[in-house]
Formats: structure tokens, C-alpha cells, sequence
């Protein structure tokens, strides 16, 4: 089926994981995508916010700048006393983030993660186009066919009941093989190296169960 | 980057680039899947770890910092649903995505339930885990 030798299929992987970690200083994951787009009411509401926090952040910061400017910078300022202790704050501690800093916090808009999963969608198409690849088809191929099911309906609700554990599953263990499995192992996460653990495993064993027993 | 249009030019990028490559290893193609699965041909599992490999070099070179995440009562239970789920329909939350792309229409089926999956846990969680599950950061 003329697909990539596994080193440039290594190197591609990393590139896209990479690129998108060092020039969006976030986190490259598929199934946070979907959460936010399948939730994108309850989203906007939480970017609205985001931002009426910034805006306060940045009035506050200009304001204190501008009366420094007029009238002398401050005294030194108490440290800032906890909710949970009257102790302050213990030398060393990082500074307060500066707004800047809050901005390049602040979750992906959900506009933009819609254009994620539309962009895999064309960058797929353009893949099995170029390669030879692409075919509309009703079925889901040999492989399935032989190892899953041949029977219409049977693959209907199997593919149905098993995109339903993967939008579950991924949403519970909080990522799915691009969230935990490249992004997270690749900073060696505990975390994210278990659920890549689990999950390979998993799919390992009912494979080989779909495989040789049933 | 850390403009909206930045991000969004950045997902843009990403979401072709993860299509192309993801498309071109085979992992759209369900027979692959199995065959990486089965040990059969590990070509795509070398693929994926070494990719792995390659990231965690990069990242500790250039000193990307972890996010936060911690282990919590939804991982294994999460990850084994997820892994049953994608050794059964061959699809990972990407994986129907391109499988659609490359004319295997039934993979909108799939696509419906990672929907009604992923709706479901925000429901479940809210309702009865209570689970502070993080996310990929994004």
C-alpha cells in the first residue's frame, strides 16, 4: 500500500509535535480538540471570561504604572499573605506572571481548534490523493472485514460503540495518543507514560483476541 | 505565536501536517492497525516510538517544561476504554478523521460515537466522578 518507512514516519510525527510545542508554547493534542469544539458554548463563555481577566490585569498594571510615573515609585509592598497561611511568601518564590505571561497561558480558542480537525481532515485527503490512496468506500476494508466483522450492521455498531469508548476513554485518562502519547512521553511525563502504557497494551490485547480467538 | 491568529495559523499547519504524515505511516488503514497490534509488522509502532524519541531529545535540549498533570483515578480506567475502542473501530480521536478523508465513509459512524463518548464523560464526570482529569494543555 506504498506508506512511509517507519524513520520518516518518526521524523514527520516528531516535526508536527515539535513545531507546534515551540511555536505556540502549548501542548499538541486531538481529543482536548474535540472536547472544546463538541463543547464550544460553554467554551466561548470561558475565553469571554479569559480575556474580561486580562483586560482587568492589563488596566490594573497601566494604572499603577501611570501613578508611579506621577507621584514616585511605591514603597516596597507586603508580601502577599495566602489564603491558607499568614506566613509570606517564601524567598525565591517566582515573581507575579505579567500579563504578557497570561496571555500565552490562556487556553487555544475554540475557532482555532475546529480549524485543527478540519485541517487533519484535508491534510489526509491530500495524503491518500497524492499516494493513490483515496477511494470511496462503504465498508472499511479488507483487514476489518477478515478480522472484525463482515456483516453491515455488526460494523456499524462496532465502529459506533467503539468511537464511543474512544471519546470516553481519551476524555477520562484526559488525553489520547497525541496528547499522552507524544506530547506527554515526550516530557516524560508519569502520567502520560502510563496512559500510552494502558492503552498500547490494551489495544494489544484485544487485538490479539479479535485476532486468534473470536 | 501567542496571538489568536498565531494559534490559529499554528493549528492550521498542525492539523495539515498530523493528516499528511498520520495518512502516509497507515495508521487510517485498519489491517495496519492490526498488524502493529498483533506484532505482525511493528513498522508503525517504531514509527510512533520513534517519534517519541526523536521529541523527548528536542524537548530536553530545548528546555520545553512539563504541564501540569498528575495521575489520577480516571487514567487507567480511561486509557483501557480508549485502547479497547481503537483496537475495535481502528480509530484514535484523529484516526477518523483522515479514515473519512481517504473514503472510508463509515468512519463518520465513528466519528458520531467519539462524540457521544467524549460528551458523555464531560456529563459523567460533572455529575458523578468529580474528576480533576486535566487535559492536553490545550
Amino acid at each position: 500500500m506504498n506508506y512511509w518507512p517507519w524513520w520518516a514516519g518518526a521524523i514527520g510525527l516528531a516535526l508536527v509535535t515539535i513545531n507546534y510545542t515551540l511555536t505556540t508554547d502549548k501542548p499538541f493534542g486531538v481529543s482536548s480538540a474535540w472536547d472544546r469544539v463538541l463543547h464550544w458554548r460553554a467554551e466561548r463563555r470561558i475565553e469571554r471570561l479569559e480575556t474580561e481577566f486580562t483586560d482587568e490585569r492589563a488596566l490594573v498594571d497601566a494604572l499603577a504604572a501611570a501613578t508611579a510615573e506621577h507621584f514616585g515609585p511605591l514603597p516596597e509592598a507586603p508580601a502577599p499573605r495566602t489564603a491558607y497561611a499568614d506566613a509570606p511568601a517564601p524567598a525565591g518564590a517566582p515573581p507575579a506572571e505579567t500579563s504578557a505571561s497570561n496571555t500565552s497561558r490562556r487556553s487555544t480558542p475554540v475557532v482555532a481548534q475546529a480549524a485543527l480537525l478540519l485541517s487533519i481532515l484535508v491534510g489526509g485527503w491530500v495524503a491518500a490523493v497524492t499516494a493513490g490512496r483515496f477511494k470511496v468506500r462503504f465498508d472499511m476494508g479488507d483487514g476489518f472485514r477478515q478480522i472484525v466483522t463482515a456483516d453491515r450492521a455488526t460494523m456499524f455498531g462496532v465502529l459506533f460503540l467503539g468511537g464511543v469508548l474512544v471519546g470516553f476513554g481519551t476524555r477520562l485518562a484526559g488525553g489520547c495518543s497525541s496528547g499522552h502519547g507524544l506530547s506527554g512521553c515526550g516530557r516524560l511525563q508519569p502520567v502520560s507514560i502510563v496512559a500510552t502504557a494502558v492503552f498500547f497494551g490494551t489495544a494489544v490485547l484485544v487485538s490479539f483476541l479479535l485476532w486468534k480467538v473470536i | 505565536m501567542h496571538t489568536r491568529g498565531g494559534i490559529l495559523m499554528a493549528n492550521v499547519i498542525a492539523g495539515l501536517a498530523l493528516g499528511f504524515v498520520v495518512a502516509n505511516i497507515g495508521f487510517g488503514d485498519y489491517a495496519q492497525l492490526n498488524r502493529m497490534f498483533t506484532f505482525q509488522d511493528l513498522r508503525m509502532f517504531y514509527a510512533f516510538a520513534g517519534a517519541v524519541a526523536i521529541i523527548v531529545v528536542v524537548f530536553a535540549v530545548v528546555g520545553v517544561r512539563r504541564t501540569r498533570g498528575r495521575i489520577h483515578a480516571g487514567v487507567v480506567p480511561g486509557a483501557v476504554l480508549f485502547g479497547t475502542g481503537w483496537a475495535i473501530s481502528g480509530g484514535c480521536p484523529a484516526i477518523p478523521i483522515i479514515q473519512v478523508a481517504s473514503g472510508y465513509l463509515p468512519a463518520l459512524v465513528t466519528i458520531a460515537g467519539v462524540a457521544v463518548g467524549i460528551w458523555l464523560c464531560r456529563w459523567a464526570n460533572a455529575k458523578f466522578f468529580r474528576l480533576d482529569r486535566g487535559s492536553c494543555g490545550l
